[in-house]
Formats: structure tokens, sequence, C-alpha cells
């Protein structure tokens, strides 16, 4: 399915498409313009709410919301990302900002861990009570923000102020995140929203990524990933369709789906995490409501391996881990892995060994990929129907990105290496496709293809 | 296997992980930041303006005068009480019960999503600082 958001530049684009010859005209003193029918109204606010994302920063300290969701890392930033930021990226506003120097981010933390400081339990002692969290991306939210018991954002599903909805999310975002000073004076130190900017932009975030669940399980080629898919959904193995069902944000015990819901895994309680083995402070961070009852949200998985570090704390890099993660002690012992192993007629919690957290990986891997072959095609396809030079190198450079996190995630699992060549070959036409002012059709042609060849390769 | 007994254990954990919480309450405290008014989502919809009428201290109660009628508000343990100086231009504090003066205007979000109701307990109150 075509996501909303590039449905927008296909529209928009058609529309200067149909405008082309009147260039031509206009230079022959004449105006022959036939005006395509005007983009509709939501395309229009998806639009505006992209503009808003990458551009606004609300009058405040110089960030974007696109500063810590840029569309070219999928979304979310990680320590590799953040590397290659110029020392001035209004990322790092604590470092050169002396107003924000104390008690807004952690510098040292930020840098090797991608964490970035949040205020969730109050503002009244910055020093003492924050938490440090990894950035999530934003990606899919259309299946991953409802629940019976209200609207779940953020790594606790208590992100949002307001009605707690992902349109409130960006108020919230603003005042944490965009404050010139500690004071967080609306007026002076940032502007809020508008009710118009927090309509486009929930219209915008909601067009991003998957629109719909998978529906599982897929006829996978692999051996290792069918396998792993099949631990994956087997209640009494794996049992992670529990919490994930098809992959996604929504629990079901079997009583009918519960939705985005909470529960305490035990991921605070998790020895040696990074943060902790430094010198830094990092407050324990007590999940939703305030004070926390220790639960946090579940994440979607499709989207999963190229959006590590894993976990609300950032606190596993590979998917290796994060799978691995749940045969282990600070798991099985939180009241999530007790009541699984209270339920087990074998009383056991969830208990894998090497080769099916491999497999369970390989299989997280694969639909990962098959996601960013999607979004790949959608995007070469956008740019067979745009005018604008721009705009079609932004798009052929995005699948071309895509489709490097497409190679990155099968090469990192050992899996697939003849789709990791269509993959490479899809990818070296976008390039040239890129370059080419000729030829670009036939090459981003030619990289759909490619694309298509290397999903045969993983999935009937 | 018992399948049965794994489907009603598992059922059951529902009650522990997810249950429990009261429906969207409680959200960022960003909240605090938020001049009354302008809360998102809420503000017209699901919180009452309006004046302090009175205050009983041993008691933790108040009357708000609101555009509908008076609503008699519970401050419990959870509620969050703030103090909005944004008018002020100056920083919006974290209050408490003796920022509840006769008189201020204030904002209310009673727990839940109840509407209409003459009598709430409050999730958290927004009282407007008085001019220096
Ligand atoms: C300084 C980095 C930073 C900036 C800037 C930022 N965010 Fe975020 N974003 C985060 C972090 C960290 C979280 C996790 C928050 C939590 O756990 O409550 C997050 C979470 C989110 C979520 C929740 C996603 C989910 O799966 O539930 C949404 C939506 C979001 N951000 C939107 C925005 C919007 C809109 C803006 C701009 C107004 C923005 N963000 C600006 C760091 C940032
Ligand atoms: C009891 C519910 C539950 C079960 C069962 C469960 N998960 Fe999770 N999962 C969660 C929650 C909640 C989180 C977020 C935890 C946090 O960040 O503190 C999560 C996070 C994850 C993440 C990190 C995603 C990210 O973007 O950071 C991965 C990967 C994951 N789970 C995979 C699995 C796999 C594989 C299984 C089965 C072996 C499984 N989960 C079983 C609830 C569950």
């Amino acid at each position: 399915m075509r996501s909303r958001e590039e449905m927008v530049s296909l529209v928009i684009k058609r529309a200067a498409v149909f405008c082309l010859p009147s260039v031509l005209l206009a230079v022959l003193g004449l105006s022959g313009c036939k005006t395509a029918p005007p983009p509709d109204p939501q395309s229009q606010l998806i639009a505006k709410g992209r503009d808003i994302f990458f551009n606004e920063t609300f009058a405040g300290n110089g960030r974007t919301c696109g500063t810590c969701h840029p569309a070219e890392n999928n979304f979310t930033i990680d320590p590799a990302f953040i590397a290659a930021l110029p020392k001035d990226n209004p990322l790092f506003v604590a470092e050169f900002n002396p107003a924000l120097k104390e008690n807004f981010e952690n510098p040292a933390l930020m840098r090797e861990f991608g964490l970035i400081q949040e205020n969730l339990d109050g503002f009244d002692d910055l020093k003492n009570k924050f938490v440090m969290r990894g950035v999530p991306h934003v990606l899919g939210l259309r299946t991953s923000v409802a629940s019976p018991g209200g609207p779940r954002t953020g790594w606790s599903g208590d992100g949002a102020p307001g009605d707690g909805s992902l349109r409130s999310f960006g108020v919230g975002a603003v005042i944490q995140h965009f404050t010139k000073t500690l004071n967080r004076v609306p007026g002076i130190d940032f502007r809020l929203p508008t009710e118009d900017e927090l309509d486009a932009l929930e219209a915008f975030q909601l067009s991003l990524g998957r629109q719909q669940d998978l529906v599982l399980p897929l006829r996978l080629k692999g051996t290792v990933p069918k396998r792993g898919q099949a631990i994956f959904l087997d209640n009494s193995l794996g049992k992670c369709n529990l919490c994930h069902v098809n992959a996604g944000a929504t629990a079901n015990f079997g009583g009918g789906s519960l939705g985005n819901a909470n529960f305490n895994t035990g991921v605070e309680d998790l020895p040696d995490q990074p943060a902790r083995l430094t010198t830094q402070t990092v407050p324990r961070d007590d999940g939703f409501h305030t004070p926390g009852d220790g639960t946090f949200n579940v994440p979607p998985l499709v989207e999963a391996a190229d959006s590590g570090p894993f976990f609300h704390n950032n606190a596993i890099e590979t998917i290796e881990g994060a799978v691995a993660f749940y045969d282990g002690d600070a798991f099985n012992s939180s009241p999530a892995g007790l009541a699984l192993k209270q339920a087990d007629p074998r009383g056991v919690g969830i208990e894998l060994d090497g080769t099916q957290i491999v497999a369970i990986a390989a299989f997280l891997r694969v639909i990962n990929t098959l996601e960013n072959i999607r979004q790949s095609i959608m995007l070469l396809e956008s740019s067979l129907s745009v005018s604008s030079p721009e705009e079609r190198k932004r798009l052929l450079q995005r699948a071309a990105a895509e489709t490097g996190d497409s190679i990155r995630v099968l090469e990192g699992g050992g899996l697939h290496p003849d789709a990791v060549a269509h993959l490479r070959d899809a990818r070296r036409m976008a390039e040239k496709a890129v370059r080419s002012v000729f030829f670009n059709r036939k090459h981003t042609e030619a990289a759909i293809r490619d694309q298509k060849k290397a999903r045969a390769v993983l999935v009937d | 296997m018992n399948v049965m007994k794994f489907v009603v254990g598992v059922v059951g954990m529902s009650a522990l992980l997810v249950g429990g919480q009261p429906p969207a309450s409680a959200q960022k405290m960003t909240e605090q930041f938020i001049p009354i008014g302008q809360s998102p989502g809420l503000s017209g919809k699901a919180t009452v303006i309006g004046k302090l009428q009175s205050v009983n201290t041993p008691q933790k109660t108040c009357v708000i005068a609101g555009p509908t009628g008076a609503l008699n508000v519970t401050v419990t343990e959870q509620t969050k009480i703030w103090l909005d100086r944004s008018k002020l231009q100056q920083p919006n504090l974290k209050g408490t019960f003796a920022d509840l003066r006769p008189g201020a205007t204030v904002e209310v979000k009673p727990e839940g999503q109840q509407r209409g109701v003459a009598s709430a307990a409050a999730e958290w109150i927004k009282v407007q600082a008085a001019s220096p």
C-alpha cells in the first residue's frame, strides 16, 4: 500500500507535470496551462504537517521534530547517526547554549547511547527527577496507539499532555525539547502549536509507514526465518505473539484484542545496562503514570530490526540481543514473565536456546526487510511521477537509503545473500537514476524490478 | 498439554498487567506549562474553567463556579495542582492546596472523561496566579 506521505508528493507533483508545458508556452508568449485538479484536503494537510515536522522550530531553541525523528534514519536517532552530525546541530543545544547546559540533556549519554532526557515525573526537581530514554521511530502509528484505556504514546504510553492523544503529543514535545531556557514559559521560551498545526502534525505522522498490521504467518522461503516465525507465533514456546500480535504493537491473550497495552517486562532490571555502566546518574524509570507502575508500552516489531538500539532505555544494541532478553532473568522474574510462567503447563516463562533466539531475530530481520522493500518501491514509483528534479532526487535518495537498510539488516544476520545481491543492484540503479538526466526513468524502473526480485527471494 | 488452562491463565494476566489504570489519566507532566484554557483535546471539552467560590481545607474540597453551574471538587493524593503564571511571563510552578484561594480563576480536569457532573475528584487543577 502506498503511504499517504508519498501520495501527497505524487498528487502535488502531478499538478506540476500538467503545468510543465506552460513554461514553453510562456516563452512563446502564450498561456496554456491546463491546471490539474488541486490536491485533496487530506493530502494538503499531510503536506502541511510534513513541513511543520521538519522545519518548524516553534520559536524555540532551534530544534524541529525532525531533529530527533529524521526521515533519512527511520525517524529515529542512534549513536552512529548522532556522530555524523555537525557540532552546531540543535540536537546538541545543551553543549553550546549556556541556558540549557544543566538539567536539560546529558550530552555524554546522548552521544554514547542516543539517550534523551525527559521529565516524565514532573519539573519540580530537574536535577534528580528525570528519565533517560531512546527515541522511538514514529512509523506505523496508525496501528500502535489505540487501547481500550485510551491512547498510548511514548515508551510508557503516557507521553502526551492534554487528552493523551497522538495529536496532543506535539505540545508536550515542544515543552520538553524545544525550550530556550528551563523556565519553559510559552510565548517567551517557545510558542505552543496551534490547533491547525496539531491537526496537520497528526495527519502527517499517521501517514508514515505501515497503515495496517501484517497477517501472519507469511509464506517465508528462508529455512531459519520461517522457523523463527513459527516460534514467534507459538504461544507455548516463543509466546511473542501474545503481546506483539502479528509482530505489531497490540496484545491478545485469547480473549480479544487488548489494543496497544502496557506491561512490566523487567527491562529496568537488566544488569549491566550500558548507561548505568558509566559514571553518569541514571535514575530508575518507573514507566506509566506518576508515580509510575513500572509498565511500558508495547512497540511494533516490523520496524524494529533497522531502528535499534532496543527498549525504552536503549539497553540492547542488536536485534539478537533484544530477543535473547526474553530468555533472561530480568524478563522471567518480571510481573509479565511470572504471569506467563503461572499460565504455562510446564511452569516456564519464556525459555529459548541460542538457535531459537537467532531464528526469531532472523524472522524479525526478514519482515523488516520486506517493509523496507515495500517503502522503497513506493518511493521509486513516486519519483517517476514528479517533475521537480529536487523532489525526484529526494525520493530516489530515500529509496536508496531504505535499500541500504535492507542490505544491512539481511547481511547482519547472514541471511539471503541472493536477495542482498538484488538489493545491491537496486541501490546502484537508484543512485544512477539520481545522477542521470536522460535515463533516470529507465534506471528507476530497473531498480523497482530488482526490489521485486529481492522480495521474491524472501517470500512467496 | 492443557491449552485451556494456558488461555485462562494468560487471560488472567491482562488484569495484572493492563488493568487497574483509570482511563487516560495522569498524562505527561508537561501539562504544567500549558496555560489555562489551552490543554490540547481537553480545554473546552473535558475541563471546567471558573472562579473558586469556596475552599474547605480540612476536607480538601472546593467549589468552582463554572459556566454551567457549580462543581464540587475533591482534591486527592493523586491530584496535581499547578500555579499558572504564564500571563505574568513567569514559569509555572507546582502548587499545593494552599494555592487554592477563593476568587482565583482555575481550570479543573475531573478524573476520567466525565463531563457535566456536579462533583468529581480532580486529576489536575491549574490556578491562575494573582497579578503582582
Ligand atoms: C530531543 C529529541 C526529540 C525531539 C526534538 C522530538 N522528539 Fe518525539 N520523541 C523523543 C523521545 C525521547 C520520545 C520517547 C518519549 C517517551 O517515552 O515518552 C519521543 C516520542 C515521540 C512519539 C511517540 C511515538 C510512539 O511510538 O508512541 C511521537 C508521536 C513523537 N515523539 C512526535 C514528536 C513530534 C511531533 C515532535 C515535534 C513537535 C517531536 N517528537 C520532537 C525525542 C524527541
Ligand atoms: C508480556 C508482553 C510481551 C511479550 C510476551 C513479549 N514482548 Fe516484546 N515488548 C514488550 C514490551 C512492553 C516492550 C517494551 C519494553 C520496554 O522498552 O521497556 C517490548 C519490546 C520489544 C522489543 C524492542 C523493540 C524496540 O523497538 O525497541 C523487541 C525486539 C521485542 N519486544 C521482541 C519480542 C520477542 C521476540 C518476543 C518473544 C520472544 C517478545 N517481544 C515477547 C512486551 C512483550
